[in-house]
């Protein structure tokens, strides 16, 4: 599904921040990346959505070589096929619950009917289906997180790339987001990539990988828990 | 003491980072301070030196007798130096002499040397080398003394001739010496008295006596008492109501253009308005922060005041280098006279008045200031727990929003629009017309509001995404939307109001050239004109059909009021519509008889300024005598603003004796072309070149390119304001996507790309300037009713009917939502580059 | 051919100089009888005239002032076909000063004025010359009123005569060169009795005291090289009178001398030139423009010799305003052997600048 190979990628002329990066990932497989900070996990973020270009390197989603895309058409992959939840959610603040989580469909032209249905019901997955019509300065930050979850998942995109998601929230609002965005990953099939500091959110992956200086080192095997709420 | 520093790196840092848009607020305070600063410095300068010009003309005088500008009888002067009160009577001949090749007329003076000794000093010639003056004197017939000042516009220098023209005749004066006390930028000739009556055919007759009064004499009784021995039309005035007299002939004139300069400063504070609250949003959570960390309410005030008093500071000293320079180029190029014509004769230069530098100074300062205020006063409200939210922005904006004051503005505008002038100043319009644009500006919000939730909200997703963000963030929009609002709508208000009189006037040039060829005798001055053996001439031309003749001269109805022109032509009393445009009712035509008064007919101006009305009979000075006149009817003049009052031709004959004429229209006999008569008319007369002849056609066009130049200053003000509203589209828009980075950074991970980001600014932009523009369409015509049913009427005492300017309104309207588009989208570019990627890490 | 185009270019020149209609001045000539009271007043063909008073007056409290009230009349050369009530062909100017050794200088005051309107006039009736308030007038008796009104001071004064009218030169022809043409029209009335008042600072107060008239007129009067005269007209204290005037040229030489003695008796000897020497014995430098008067003089008038001393040094008086001279104009004290004989005045022309006429 994910494949990144001998990815290195720096800066100017300051020393490189990732070098031969080599990193597989199976459709479906949810792993986390931890690391200090200042060790490239967002630059590594960045280049898996095409938004930074590596200096050399290749990487493949679904069978697409990225790293040879104009901005065009990294932007129509990340369009169809990715999802985004961010730490500081950004929930559009003149937009409603409902409509946040329906621009990717937008963005993707799906037909409105289709799109409404699609937005309702990922709205239900995530538990606010009843705040559709809300504005997003009405909801917790809980809220407005899992308003991302929906709005990263709802055009059934093949990767999922989080950062930090958990970093604005309460310990128990990190948790039971965490909770969800497992939930819906597996229920959906979604392939997905957390950046985060949080061990505890990061115990959520079915694996996690440290971001060092000599590349990703796996952690063993995580067993992937469930959190109870 | 830790805070100030703080404050000052806080400071520091926002104009480093944003120094563009703090270079607008600059830019827009400079150019309202240097528009006004210059146009004050201009009309200071010109009108200094008229009200000089008046006073050295006056001298040491305590009166001034003044009657019309024909004069009144010499006989007046020994009466007057023989009151007891009076130390000594100095008499004058006042001539505007016509110089040939020279468009302006050289004002003369005729003193009695022994008189203006005590009197007008300043008027005294100075004889030149006794070689070059071989056997003239001061009393020599032929003798002129120029004031430097005349010396130099003509380019004459002692011992040379000057031809003028008298009548039709040239006659030959010799610069005998100078005036040298005469004020630097004044252009005068003195010559004698009696010479002057001789030489331009004004015996008998003499413009002004001045009195120099015996110590302890009360003035003000002793003016009483000589006003009854005076005849009509005659009075005495002080110096002071002299200068005041002065001042008065272009006060309105000035007034409107400082006006309209202060427009451009207006502009200039919404600019730094909208900068402001702008900036002040995008760093929401900064000042919330700041407030979190123990800075109190004050201190942000002051911290958000002290970043206008910067850019009021910069602005206006900038302001103030730009109008002094402009000032200074343009009295040096063009001289003083902005287009208006009412500081010919005098030359001045631009002098540092401190005063005006520190009210222009204050004004730019205080334009920031308030610009700042609202924005201070709104961040030091909010909480700062809530405004570290993300998405608070809207909050803050939306407390901008509340219909009642604006409201309560716009009625008070209304109420201000039956308010008569103060001062004969249309102060209450002028004040009703800002009213109006600040209470539109404040209703801006709700209309942006109210116009965009019911938007349908389209499909395509750049165009979703602009109409969602219009309707979610009205309150934000409306900034932009103000200022788009602020500089079309006074920009389609002058333009309208200019159109209407543009129209109107070449409608009335119409009415009132019906004759198919004009003869002048001089294009200046009051001393040429046609005989009684020059008239014959001309109706006995070949190719001349028939003619009609005007005396064209100026009475004083009113002692300190401007002189207004009295007009004698024929006109036929059963029909005296077919020669004036009229308003209104018109007398039936008197029976004639020598107890009934005579018809005049009385322009609006004449009517406004001397409350005349249909029926109402005075005394009209004519010459030596006055006569009792009726007003027949009002009619519409566009060219002489201190009022004409017309009579038939015959009438004035009759009263005065006088022969002479000033103008001929005349017809042409058919299948004459009007090139042959006038060259029948230059052959017939004995002099090729002096006479003045034009088609109507031609009078017209020269009448609208006099008018165009006029309004100079006017066009140049529409252009700046459309300059400061596109600068503000540029301010609001540029701040906007500074402060929209993080959504920008946002829908660029989801997927949207740089062009539909660019597409929907551009839509965003188009749909609100759209929006600003349909408002300012109706707002700036409402203001242009104002300008013309309320303003003009009082400042220039006529009234014109409304025409639109549709084309210009149209294109202009055209160019600025597109000049929006682009700066929308141009501004949108800067905030996706990567920075903007990282936008979406950063919390702030 | 060429000469006469020349001429004409000239002449096409000439128009704005050329007048309709100059002045005609009629020349003085000898053997004219002067016919009264005709001749007391103005003589308005002539282009100058004047009628000049001097005199000492005595305060009530013994204190001794001069006085000087001069009307001039002058007929500009102007164009004398303009139809304008303004047209300055007359032209009138009138001095007034008070010599107050008490002041140190001169307290003066003048006026000028184109005559018409009524306002400023000289009557060829009789003397009778004003300019607005300032009148000099005779009476059909003889007696001469004065009213000057002028900034520092006011003057009312009556003029009675006491003895007959003096004709100066031969029978008031009064030569002043070489040339016939050089001469006036010149009589005068001596030992005048004044009584009036001078109002100075509101304070009027009465003088009486002896005064001199001179009436003058004449078109040219002095030779081209001539740059001013002495002139001293002296009522002695026995009743005898003496009037003396010499021409100087730049060099300061006499080029002409006149003068006529009347004795107590009232015979009258003409004097002329070789019988009249001014000898300066004192000079006094004006601190204002600079100018060394001979303000005492040695006069010699045939066997009579006088020595003149001014009643103060500064009796300069400054008429630029009006008739344009700087002169030095001072009541004085005839001496013989240091003995007071009389009192006059004494007037000294040219020491500024050259007159012009």
């Amino acid at each position: 599904m994910l494949t990144l190979s001998h990815l290195s990628k720096s800066y100017s002329s300051s020393r490189p921040i990732l070098q031969d990066i080599n990193f597989h990932l199976n459709a479906g497989e949810y792993v986390a990346i931890m690391g200090e900070s200042g060790t490239g996990k967002s630059t590594l973020l960045n280049l898996m959505a095409g938004l930074e270009t590596p200096d050399s390197g290749s990487i493949v989603i679904d069978g697409h070589e990225l790293a040879q895309m104009n901005d065009d058409q990294a932007t129509q992959l990340r369009r169809e096929k990715m999802g985004f939840v961010f730490q500081a959610f950004h929930v559009l603040p003149h937009l409603s619950v409902a409509q946040n989580v329906a621009l990717p469909l937008l963005l993707n032209s799906v037909e409105k009917q289709q799109a409404q249905a699609a937005t309702m019901s990922m709205l239900a997955a995530v538990g606010l289906a009843d705040r559709a019509h809300s504005r997003p300065h009405e909801l917790s930050g809980g809220e407005m997180q899992r308003v991302a979850i929906a709005r990263a998942l709802v055009h059934g995109p093949r990767l999922l790339l989080a950062d930090e998601p958990t970093g604005n929230l309460d310990p128990e609002s990190a948790d039971s987001v965490m909770q969800l965005l497992r939930e819906q990953i597996k229920q959906s099939g979604t392939t997905c990539v957390l950046v985060t500091h949080s061990t505890r959110a990061a115990a959520t992956a079915d694996r996690v990988l440290l971001l060092t200086m000599q590349g990703l080192i796996p952690q063993g095997d995580n067993v992937p828990h469930t959190i109870q709420s | 003491m830790q805070t100030t520093a703080l404050a000052f790196t806080f400071l520091l840092g926002e104009f480093r980072a944003h120094g563009k848009r703090v270079a607008i607020g600059v830019i827009a305070i400079a150019i309202g301070v240097a528009m006004g600063y210059a146009v004050h410095l201009i009309n200071y300068a010109a009108s200094s030196e008229f009200s000089q010009a008046v006073r050295s003309l006056m001298g040491n005088a305590d009166l001034t007798v003044r009657g019309t500008r024909i004069g009144f009888n010499e006989q007046a002067y020994p009466l007057l130096a023989r009151l007891p009160e009076v130390a000594v009577a100095s008499p004058v001949v006042e001539i505007d002499a016509h110089i040939p090749q020279q468009s302006e007329a050289l004002k003369i003076i005729g003193i009695d040397y022994f008189r203006a000794q005590t009197v007008q000093p300043n008027m005294l010639g100075h004889l030149a080398d006794e070689n070059m003056n071989e056997g003239l004197d001061a009393f020599h017939p032929n003798a002129l003394f120029l004031s430097p000042a005349a010396l130099t516009w003509l380019k004459l220098k002692l011992g040379d001739t000057l031809a003028v023209q008298v009548g039709l005749e040239i006659r030959q004066l010799h610069i005998a010496g100078t005036v040298p006390a005469a004020g630097a930028g004044q252009r005068i000739g003195v010559m004698d008295i009696a010479a002057a009556q001789w030489r331009f055919d004004r015996l008998g007759l003499v413009q002004r006596i001045d009195l120099k009064l015996r110590p302890g004499v009360d003035i003000a009784a002793f003016q009483s008492k000589i006003d009854s021995i005076l005849p009509t039309g005659v009075a005495a005035v002080t110096p002071a109501d002299g200068e005041r007299r002065a001042a008065n002939l272009s006060r309105a004139y000035r007034v409107n253009l400082n006006v309209l300069a202060l427009v451009a400063l207006f502009t200039g504070a919404f600019l730094v308005f909208s900068t402001q609250v702008l900036s002040v949003v995008r760093r929401r959570s900064q000042l919330a922060l700041l407030r979190v960390l123990g800075l109190t309410r004050a201190s942000l005030i002051r911290w958000i005041l002290a970043e206008g008093t910067l850019i009021g500071v910069l602005g206006s000293i900038s302001g103030l280098l730009l109008g002094y320079a402009v000032a200074a180029a343009v009295l040096d190029y063009s001289g003083a006279d902005l287009g208006g014509g009412y500081f010919s004769g005098v030359r001045p230069t631009v002098h540092f008045d401190i005063w005006a530098t520190v009210i222009f100074f204050a004004l730019g300062l205080g334009a920031a200031l308030l610009g700042s205020l609202v924005p201070a006063l709104e961040t030091a409200r909010a909480q700062p727990s809530r405004a570290l939210k993300a998405g608070d922005e809207e909050n803050a904006l939306r407390r901008l929003r509340s219909p009642l004051p604006a409201l309560v503005l716009i009625a008070s505008a209304g109420a201000l629009c039956f308010v008569g002038p103060v001062n004969e100043l249309p102060i209450p319009g002028y004040i009703a017309i800002a009213l109006l644009l600040i209470g539109s500006i404040a209703l801006m919000p709700r209309l942006a509001y109210a116009v965009f939730s019911h938007f349908p909200t389209p499909t395509h997703s750049a165009s979703y995404l602009a109409v969602t963000q219009l309707k979610g963030a009205s309150g934000r929009a409306s900034i932009g939307l103000s200022g788009i609002l602020a500089s079309f709508s006074l920009m389609a208000a002058m333009a309208i109001m200019v159109t209407s009189f543009r129209v109107s006037v070449d409608e009335w040039l119409g009415n009132m050239l019906p004759a198919e060829l004009y003869m002048r005798a001089a294009p200046s001055g009051d001393t040429a004109y046609f005989s009684a053996q020059d008239q014959l001439i001309i109706l006995s031309t070949p190719g001349i059909a028939r003619a009609e003749f005007l005396r064209s001269t100026h009475i004083s109805l009113d002692p300190l009021r401007p002189a207004i022109t009295l007009i004698a032509r024929p006109i036929d009393p059963a029909n005296p519509a077919a020669r004036l445009p009229f308003i209104g009712a018109v007398l039936p035509s008197q029976p004639l008889s020598s107890t009934q008064p005579i018809t005049v007919w009385a322009s609006e101006a004449a009517a406004d300024l001397h409350g005349l009305v249909v029926g109402k009979q005075f005394m009209l000075p004519l010459g030596a005598h006055s006569q009792s006149v009726i007003v027949g009817g009002i009619w519409r003049d566009y060219a002489r603003q201190h009022g004409a009052l017309v009579i038939n031709l015959a009438d004035y004959r009759r009263l005065t004796g006088d022969e002479r004429v000033t103008e001929a229209g005349m017809w042409l006999q058919a299948g004459t072309i009007p090139a042959q008569a006038v060259n029948n008319l230059r052959a017939s007369l004995h002099n090729n070149t002096r006479l003045d002849i034009a088609e109507p056609g031609e009078v017209r066009r020269l009448s609208l390119k006099i008018f165009d130049r006029s309004f100079t200053v006017t066009y140049l003000l529409e252009a700046v304001a459309i300059i400061v509203g596109l600068f503000g589209i540029a301010a609001s828009f540029g701040g906007q996507a500074l402060a929209r980075a993080r959504e920008f950074g946002m829908l660029r991970h989801i997927g949207v790309t740089r062009r539909q980001i660019g597409l929907m600014l551009a839509i965003e932009g188009a749909l609100l300037t759209t929006l600003g523009v349909l408002a300012g369409l109706l707002l700036g015509w409402v203001i242009a009713l104002i300008l013309i049913h309320v303003v003009n009427p009082q400042s220039f005492h006529w009234t014109m009917n409304t025409h639109m300017p549709w084309v210009l309104l149209s294109s202009v309207a055209a160019t600025l939502i597109f000049a929006a588009a682009i700066t929308a989208w141009l501004s949108g570019r800067s905030a996706m580059s990567v920075q903007a990627i990282r936008a979406v890490r950063d919390d702030w | 051919m060429k000469k006469l185009f020349f001429l004409l270019n000239v002449l096409a020149l000439l128009p704005a100089m050329v007048w309709a209609a100059p002045p005609l001045y009629p020349a003085v000539k000898p053997n004219t009888a002067l016919v009264f009271p005709r001749d007391h007043g103005a003589h308005l063909e002539h282009r100058t005239e004047w009628w000049y008073v001097t005199g000492w007056l005595e305060t009530l409290d013994g204190k001794q002032l001069g006085f000087q009230v001069t009307f001039f009349r002058t007929r500009p050369n102007i164009d004398q076909a303009n139809p304008s009530q303004f047209s300055p062909k007359q032209l009138l100017f009138a001095h007034a000063a008070i010599s107050d050794p008490a002041q140190g200088s001169l307290l003066h005051d003048q006026r000028g004025a184109r005559s018409g309107f009524d306002l400023a006039q000289a009557s060829e009736a009789d003397t009778d010359v004003r300019i607005d308030q300032w009148t000099l007038q005779r009476e059909p008796t003889g007696r001469y009123t004065t009213h000057i009104q002028a900034r520092e001071f006011e003057l009312q004064l009556s003029l009675q005569l006491t003895q007959a009218l003096l004709l100066q030169g031969d029978h008031g022809y009064s030569r002043k060169g070489k040339n016939l043409s050089q001469a006036s029209y010149y009589y005068s009335q001596p030992q005048l009795a004044v009584s009036g008042t001078i109002t100075r600072a509101g304070k009027k107060i009465t003088v009486r005291g002896t005064a001199w008239l001179d009436h003058e007129w004449s078109t040219s009067v002095l030779a081209q090289e001539a740059v001013g005269w002495d002139w001293v007209g002296l009522n002695l204290d026995n009743g005898s009178t003496l009037m003396a005037f010499r021409i100087r040229d730049a060099a300061g030489q006499t080029l002409w001398a006149s003068g006529t003695l009347r004795d107590t008796q009232g015979r009258v000897r003409a004097l002329s030139s070789q019988h009249i020497t001014f000898t300066p014995t004192r000079h006094w430098r004006s601190p204002r423009t600079a100018t060394n008067y001979p303000v005492a003089m040695q006069v010699q008038a045939g066997d009579l010799q006088l020595q003149l001393e001014p009643l103060m040094e500064d009796q300069e008086l400054d008429s630029r305003l009006s008739t344009g001279a700087v002169y030095w104009e001072g009541a004085v004290t005839a001496l013989q052997n240091g003995q007071r004989v009389g009192r006059g005045y004494l007037e000294l022309t040219g020491y500024f600048k050259p007159l012009k006429f």
